[in-house]
């Protein structure tokens, strides 16, 4: 029966499109301000006149490049395309500044379509048990994984962990303008209408990460990136052999990523932070994250792809979705009749098993369009004139911050953090500290506040924080992210005194 | 700028947004004293302690331990604020005058400030026509296909 499906997935419209949604969902993805969500949003009505299982592919390949275009901007402009590839600007950029952004942006798709294969190979094997991780995480356990995640700003703070510190904790303040996400009280608005529905995540994004560098840009005359003479393509066997001398790295960050994929309103941000974490902890000595570690790519792009199968587990299995596309998939699924749950893979397995394998598929096309979408956009930024290119990125940055809420306030609010961002940002005070409170804030509130009721109503705060064996783990990994890095420091100083003396 | 010039002005930054990180969380504290659920109040009252304690310490260790470098640098200031204030114009032009013709306002104050070499006659006419076509192209994607509300 396996079999059939596998054959109904390669038949030329189902390829067509697969490679069509790739192709779309990687354009819309490397556009600051177009989401995942919003281009399969436009696209649903479209896949009703469709087959289920056809339309579902095509739905998985727009939510599949959508991830991995992230990357682009990320790597070449500094500027997430979506929230997943925050973490990607960390070392992209950097590598991208000193003329490594061809082997970045083919590291980017090699990692994306690694970590896509594993989402999908768990979501074919695996999605009854592992649906069941999401019924194991409660609000607490959403607590310790934000807290996790936060843990993250140790790494980010480069020798100044209190401005690091004070960054991500402004970031969670910030996060809690607006209407409170357990009750309804209007908090830090000051009377204002205009922030009543918050700091958006993208508009934020697109404010202190694109708009610090449109402004460095126009100050100084030459180049934006470090270019080679003769820009030829993307290097690709560099990148496939910086890959396979990073496999662990690659599975690890993967099987992060399916995992925290599984956890519905965690998303490929939580997972590319938490992947690039862990591989910061166990970096060689001689790595050195955040200044351009190819590691630090491969991560994120690994972990973030893995969560598209891994938000499928719960969608298709309990109708749950972990994030915003997954809801819109599910909205198509019921519109097409196919009622979600545990006897979904049987009822209507037809459905299901040539949808994962379209999803497999799909991921394997985004190698040769990955790597020729990143060829050209590669190019055209390194070679497109600065007087062209700050215009252009600008008109972009205004169209897209408009268009998450179709608000001229948002726009005015990217260019307030913008400026904010420059302005803190050349004193010591890193964007990337603030933006994670800013992601990590709402999860972390809402986490600590119901298990705080919970806690209180039941008597037991104390076993509700520290007493379930998944806040152990995760609280045992954030004390040994945070404490390692000091212990390892120490003893290195410690050595070079003795060395010396 | 000299070193001893632009250390001064990377400590003298520093301090400022210190205190001003510890303004914000003293701030929060009095605007959460307002909210009626006690649910409301805990995350961002324990969030801006946080926040007035990292940025107290980061404020006392810039006179105790003064090692910042940092500082606006070099660069053309009135091409940093071309951009910004054509942009500012773009949002508050843009319900009067429609997306497109407001559009064209960031367009023209970023091209003139990222214009680093000399003006000619091809120049106008490549970067005008590519930054027209690029406008376009975003805007009837957004308009028309995105279906996205533009003024």
């Amino acid at each position: 029966m396996e079999l059939d499906q596998f054959l109904a997935a390669l038949t030329p419209l189902n390829l067509a499109l697969a490679l069509f949604g790739v192709l779309a969902g990687t354009i819309v993805g490397s556009i600051p301000g177009l989401t995942a969500t919003m281009a399969l949003a436009v696209l649903v009505p479209v896949t009703f006149a469709m087959e289920p299982a056809s339309a579902l592919i095509l739905l998985g390949a727009i939510y599949t490049g959508a991830i991995y275009g992230g990357a682009y901007a990320a790597i070449l402009l500094n500027t997430p395309g979506t929230p997943s590839a925050i973490a990607t600007t960390f070392d992209g950029y950097p590598m991208a500044k000193r003329g490594d952004g061809d082997l970045a942006v083919a590291l980017a798709c090699f990692a994306s379509v690694f970590g896509g294969m594993v989402g999908a190979l768990a979501l074919l094997f695996l999605a009854p048990p592992l649906s069941k991780v999401a019924l194991a995480f409660g609000p607490i356990e959403y607590f310790w994984l934000s807290v996790f995640g936060l843990s993250l700003i140790a790494a980010l703070s480069n020798g100044n962990l209190m401005k690091a510190l004070a960054g991500g904790a402004f970031g969670m303040l910030l996060s809690t303008v607006g209407v409170a996400e357990v009750s309804a009280d209007i908090r830090l608005t000051f009377g204002s209408q205009t922030l009543i529905g918050g700091f958006g995540v993208v508009v934020a994004l697109i404010g202190l990460y694109c708009i610090p560098v449109l402004i460095d840009l126009v100050a100084v005359p030459g180049r934006h990136l470090k270019v080679e003479e003769n820009v030829k393509a993307v290097r690709i066997g560099d990148a496939f052999g910086l890959a396979i001398r990073s496999k662990f790295n690659l599975v690890r960050s993967s099987v992060i990523g399916t995992l925290v994929g599984i956890l519905p309103g965690a998303g490929g941000s939580v997972a590319g932070l938490v992947a690039y974490s862990e591989a910061k902890r166990t970096a060689k000595s001689h790595q050195k994250f955040g200044e351009g570690e190819p590691d630090g790519i491969m991560a994120t792009e690994s972990a973030n792809s893995a969560t598209v199968g891994g938000g499928f587990i719960p969608t298709l299995v309990l109708g749950i979705p972990g994030t915003p596309p997954d809801a819109i998939v599910l909205g198509a699924l019921l519109v097409q009749g196919v009622r979600t749950g545990p006897a979904m893979f049987t009822q209507s397995g037809s459905i299901v098993y040539t949808f994962i394998y379209g999803l497999i598929i799909a991921t394997i096309l985004m190698l040769p369009a990955g790597l020729l979408i990143g060829r050209y956009a590669y190019k055209s930024i390194v070679t497109i004139p600065k007087a062209v290119l700050v215009p252009a990125v600008g008109f972009m940055t205004i169209i897209g911050t408009f268009s998450i809420r179709n608000s001229v306030s948002d726009v005015i609010i990217m260019l307030c953090l913008g400026v904010f961002g420059w302005v803190v940002a050349r004193f010591g005070f890193a964007a990337s500290p603030i933006v994670l409170g800013l992601i990590l804030g709402p999860i972390a509130e809402q986490g600590f506040v119901q298990g705080w009721i919970i806690g209180d109503a039941t008597n037991n705060l104390f076993g509700m924080f520290f007493g379930r064996p998944i806040s152990q783990g995760i609280l045992a990994f954030t004390l040994i992210t945070l404490i390692l890095p000091i212990y390892l420091a120490r003893k290195k100083n410690k050595a070079h005194v003795e060395l010396e003396s | 700028m000299n070193r001893s010039a632009a250390n001064s002005q990377g400590q003298m930054g520093s301090l400022i947004i210190s205190a001003m990180f510890v303004l914000a969380g003293v701030v929060t504290l009095y605007d959460t004293l307002s909210y009626t659920d006690r649910d409301s109040k805990v995350f961002p009252q324990t969030v801006a302690i946080i926040l007035i304690i990292c940025a107290s310490v980061s404020f006392i260790m810039r006179f105790i331990k003064p090692t910042d470098e940092g500082g606006f640098g070099q660069g053309i200031w009135w091409r940093r604020v071309l951009l910004i204030s054509t942009m500012v114009l773009t949002c508050i032009a843009m319900p009067y005058v429609g997306f497109l013709p407001a559009g064209v306002i960031a367009f023209a104050g970023g091209l003139i400030a990222a214009m680093h070499d000399r003006w000619s006659l091809s120049n106008i006419l490549l970067y005008w026509g590519s930054g027209g076509f690029i406008m376009v192209l975003f805007y009837t994607l957004f308009k028309f296909v995105l279906h996205v509300p533009l003024p």
